[in-house]
């Protein structure tokens, strides 16, 4: 039995196919300039405009007490900007242990 | 603009408001004021409102109704002069009282803003969140 060699017929157009690019080492990321973003000092921030905002509403506070508060929206207004800012603040800490916590946990 | 400028816009709406009601309860309350003719009548109070240019509003001003009033017989008052008149104020009743209920709906709309305002930082708040 004759055994009848196989031919393939040249495929046209496979010479167009271009070399993959070669991969460009990704750049470090790096901090804009001028700016403090350690996270400490920017929670130490956080905290220091926190303080700012209750004590005004402590002040308020204090004259909605003695009578001496003109309108009652000024008071009920900073306390709900000292709530929302002391929450922001308290979830920044979370999350800063949270990845201290995960840091910790990695394996050496 | 801030992270508490919604807030910060309502407070300036409401501060608005708390003097238009202001406003409109001394008028309301002046609305029988009577005067002899050689006086000044009551002249009501209108509260001039203005834009600020980085959101919210400011109290611009006051205007003043005219001090000529209303010339009104009444013999009777011991304020009457010769002929018999007094002065009362120009201030139409109806108006001051839908300026009252528009006032009030303004403001609570404003405390709604703040409502509105506090749900959504309180949500933003929440983003990766366990």
């Amino acid at each position: 039995m004759d055994v009848v060699p196989l031919s393939f017929p040249s495929i046209s157009g496979t010479a167009s196919i271009n070399p993959a690019a070669a991969i460009t080492p990704s750049t470090a990321v790096q901090a804009p300039a001028g700016t403090d973003t350690e996270f400490g000092s920017m929670v130490l921030d956080g905290l220091d405009r926190l303080e700012g905002l209750t004590d005004k509403a402590d002040g308020l506070a204090v004259q909605a007490a003695t009578g001496k508060l003109e309108n009652i929206h000024d008071y009920t207004i900073a306390a709900s900007e000292a709530s929302v800012a002391s929450q922001l603040t308290v979830a920044l800490r979370n999350k800063g242990i949270e990845a201290f916590n995960e840091i910790m946990r990695m394996q050496v | 603009m801030g992270a508490f400028d919604t807030l910060r816009i309502a407070n300036t709406s409401l501060g608005a408001h708390q003097v238009w009601l202001d406003a409109l309860a001394d008028n309301i309350a002046n609305v029988n004021t009577v005067r002899s003719t050689d006086q000044d009548a009551f002249r009501a109070t209108y509260v001039v409102l203005d834009p600020r240019a980085d959101g919210g509003v400011d109290v611009e001003g006051f205007a003043q109704s005219s001090a000529e009033g209303r010339m009104v017989s009444a013999p009777d008052n011991p304020l009457a002069d010769a002929d018999g008149y007094v002065r009362m104020p120009d201030t139409d009743m109806s108006s001051q009282m839908s300026q009252l209920v528009m006032a009030q709906r303004g403001y609570q709309a404003s405390v709604q803003v703040t409502k509105t305002a506090q749900d959504t930082y309180t949500a933003a708040l929440q983003i990766g969140a366990r």
